[in-house]
């Protein structure tokens, strides 16, 4: 089977080389094949999170052809490995990186293979979860803040009140929670002094009353990625937001204001890693080392709105008034001793996520 | 005829392996918790203990239940009508209302959620057409009144499909014969048409009635995260927290109202159709 399909390709290949003039620099697919092994590459990685034309660039520039496909949540891709599925590349969050390294599901990377890597931005490098890039190499990184109507909301108060402006019942009504229980136990434990990554029970239990209180008193509505639309409309005062989809929105929306509140937030990294599975691993290298360059970097920032982990891409975009010098967003904080990681605990994200559709359920 | 029963073996082996592996798969997850690794899964009665118990994961159940009745009222009450008014068209008239009334279904119902979420939004289509007349914006998304338009949108077409081919049917001479007796229309309705009926509303209530109860991406998409059903929280077991064993003994427990509520249906059907004979 395999070999008819390695046939197939070739006569293809053979066929492409034969009818169409290549592009000058660029391989074609029959070098591809012979140098990788095949030209296909299988992505899994979160939508809406690439730039206007990095893909089709990396295939023109390397003859091969891109199978794109996305996930919804860290633990929804991780469902699909442990049933058996196969990808090239993934592009998972910090914490997943953990899980995944724990359970073998990655292979080493070869720096040799990757001569970009010097590209990466200072902020990016020593990362907890893999700090010398053995399994992965960032791919977007960022903060977790609030959002908020600089015409309604006085900047002063949000200073004040940080997290617990989302239980000011001066706000009622006109808050958006993001719908996930990492997110939302995050703030409530940064809310009451703790660390995002207790298993304090007690912590725990007065964390889920910070919620449920929340939940009862504020009407909040909880969203995901239609946050960026609605805040952009500006329907509500205040929400939680990703850095990247703030930048967006501050973007879009002029009243609007971003605010990392100084109890300590969520500072996280996704990372492209190679799954022990890979059915083409130097393609697969060959990928990451691309996204390292300058024109790709640039490209995914730009249009995504989220920092980049090169360091000049990031050094323009955060410093040049065409890019996003002005937009507060755009910037996360680097070493503020509140902020956190998280760090993978499977007991505990089961039980915050049971905590968490009880929050939700009880109205 | 005995020469055809190996004809049925692939259909067998088809029902054994979509059907019922299945569901003794979930059967196994709801009463096991994973264990240690000498002894992979354990039997413990402890994921229902724990559904049960919790006045929370309670209150979600009555309003899944709740919301699914609701539905399944509306949908005879508007479903009635409608198939009674085509049942009464001529044949050509009658052929093209039912594909109007199908036609809906020809698009994934993901798709047409999503379509009433762009209706519903506060400045959706609904709300800049109020806005002309100066009236809203009105918060209808995230509302239980979007979740059961929701689900009365997707689930009618059963509903008029099931409650059309009885009336179809039905021997029109009877109501000629009731005509002949003295009875008046609303009588002829009531003591022939409407019983004769009740087979098809019946299994209209258990084509409504089973989606509604388990649905999980209508509250999503129209009622918000806020608006969480048992279907969101069986979803959540299986893609958030990686629940299973808990998630399927959840469905279990649907699985089980379901089948009282289809049994206590038969019985109506049974006993309607007995009067019917009288």
């Amino acid at each position: 089977m395999k070999k008819a399909l390695v046939l197939l390709l070739l006569a293809l290949s053979l066929c492409l080389v034969g009818c169409g003039a290549k592009p000058s620099g660029a391989q074609s697919e029959a070098e591809a094949i012979e140098k990788y092994g095949s030209a296909v590459l299988k992505v899994y990685m979160p939508g809406e999170y690439l730039g206007e034309n990095v893909i089709q660039n990396f295939e023109k520039q390397f003859g091969v052809k891109v199978i794109m496909e996305n996930f919804d949540s860290n633990e929804m891709m991780y469902t699909k490995l442990q049933a058996g599925d196969s990808y090239d590349v993934l592009i998972p969050s910090d914490y997943m990186i953990e899980r995944l390294i724990k359970g073998d599901y990655l292979q080493p990377l070869d720096h040799s293979l990757l001569p970009n890597l010097g590209n990466l931005a200072d902020a990016v490098r020593n990362m907890d979860y893999d700090p010398d890039n053995t399994w992965s190499v960032p791919y977007f990184w960022g903060s977790v803040g609030l959002v908020y109507n600089t015409e309604n909301v006085d900047p002063k108060v949000m200073e004040a009140e940080g997290w617990e402006i989302l239980r000011d019942t001066d706000y009622a009504g006109q808050i958006y929670i993001y719908d996930s229980e990492r997110d939302s136990f995050m703030m409530a434990f940064k809310a009451l002094g703790y660390s995002m990554n207790t298993d304090n029970s007690d912590e725990i239990q007065a964390a889920y009353e910070w919620l449920r209180e929340m939940n009862q008193t504020m009407d909040p509505i909880y969203v995901t990625d239609e946050v960026i639309d609605s805040m952009i409309g500006g329907y509500k005062d205040i929400a939680v937001v990703y850095s990247g989809d703030a930048t967006v929105i501050l973007d879009e929306n002029e009243d609007m204001g971003f605010f990392m509140p100084n109890e300590g937030t969520n500072i996280w990294c996704d990372a492209m890693v190679i799954p022990a599975n890979a059915e083409n691993p130097l393609l697969a290298h060959e990928f990451i080392n691309y996204f390292l360059t300058y024109e790709a970097a640039f490209d995914n920032s730009e249009t995504v709105g989220y920092a980049s982990p090169h360091a000049q891409v990031l050094e323009e975009m955060s410093t040049q008034e065409d890019l996003y010098a002005e937009n507060e967003a755009y910037l996360p904080r680097s070493n503020y001793k509140n902020d956190e990681m998280f760090h993978d605990n499977v007991v505990l994200q089961k039980e915050l996520s049971q905590l968490w559709i009880k929050v939700k359920a009880e109205k | 005829m005995k020469q055809f029963r190996s004809m049925t073996y692939p259909y067998v082996l088809w029902i054994s392996v979509m059907i019922i592996v299945p569901m003794l798969l979930i059967v196994l997850y709801a009463f096991t918790v994973s264990g240690n690794d000498v002894l992979t899964f354990q039997f413990t009665l402890e994921n229902f203990h724990r559904f049960i118990t919790d006045s929370v994961f309670r209150a979600v159940l009555w309003r899944s239940l709740l919301i699914a009745v609701i539905t399944t009222l509306i949908c005879v009450l508007l479903g009635y009508p409608i198939a009674y008014i085509i049942a009464q068209m001529g044949e050509h008239a009658n052929t093209v209302m039912i594909l109007l009334i199908t036609m809906p279904t020809w698009v994934n119902m993901l798709v047409r959620t999503y379509a009433w979420m762009g209706i519903l939004q506060d400045e959706g289509v609904l709300n800049s057409l109020l806005g002309v007349f100066g009236i809203g914006p009105v918060q209808m998304i995230h509302t239980s009144f979007a979740v059961i338009l929701g689900m009365v949108y997707n689930f009618i077409p059963f509903m008029i499909l099931q409650i059309h081919t009885s009336l179809a049917k039905m021997d029109k001479s009877l109501l000629n014969a009731a005509n002949d007796l003295g009875a008046n229309p609303v009588q002829a309705f009531l003591r022939v048409t409407l019983p004769l009926s009740v087979p098809g509303i019946i299994s209209g209530i258990t084509l409504v009635f089973l989606p509604a109860v388990s649905s999980f991406f209508i509250p999503k998409l129209l009622g918000g995260g806020q608006y969480v059903l048992v279907g969101n929280i069986i979803e959540t077991q299986f893609l958030t927290t990686g629940d299973w064993n808990f998630g399927s003994a959840i469905s279990m427990i649907m699985a089980l109202i379901i089948m009282l509520s289809m049994y206590l249906t038969r019985k109506v059907d049974v006993s309607a159709a007995s009067n019917g004979k009288e």
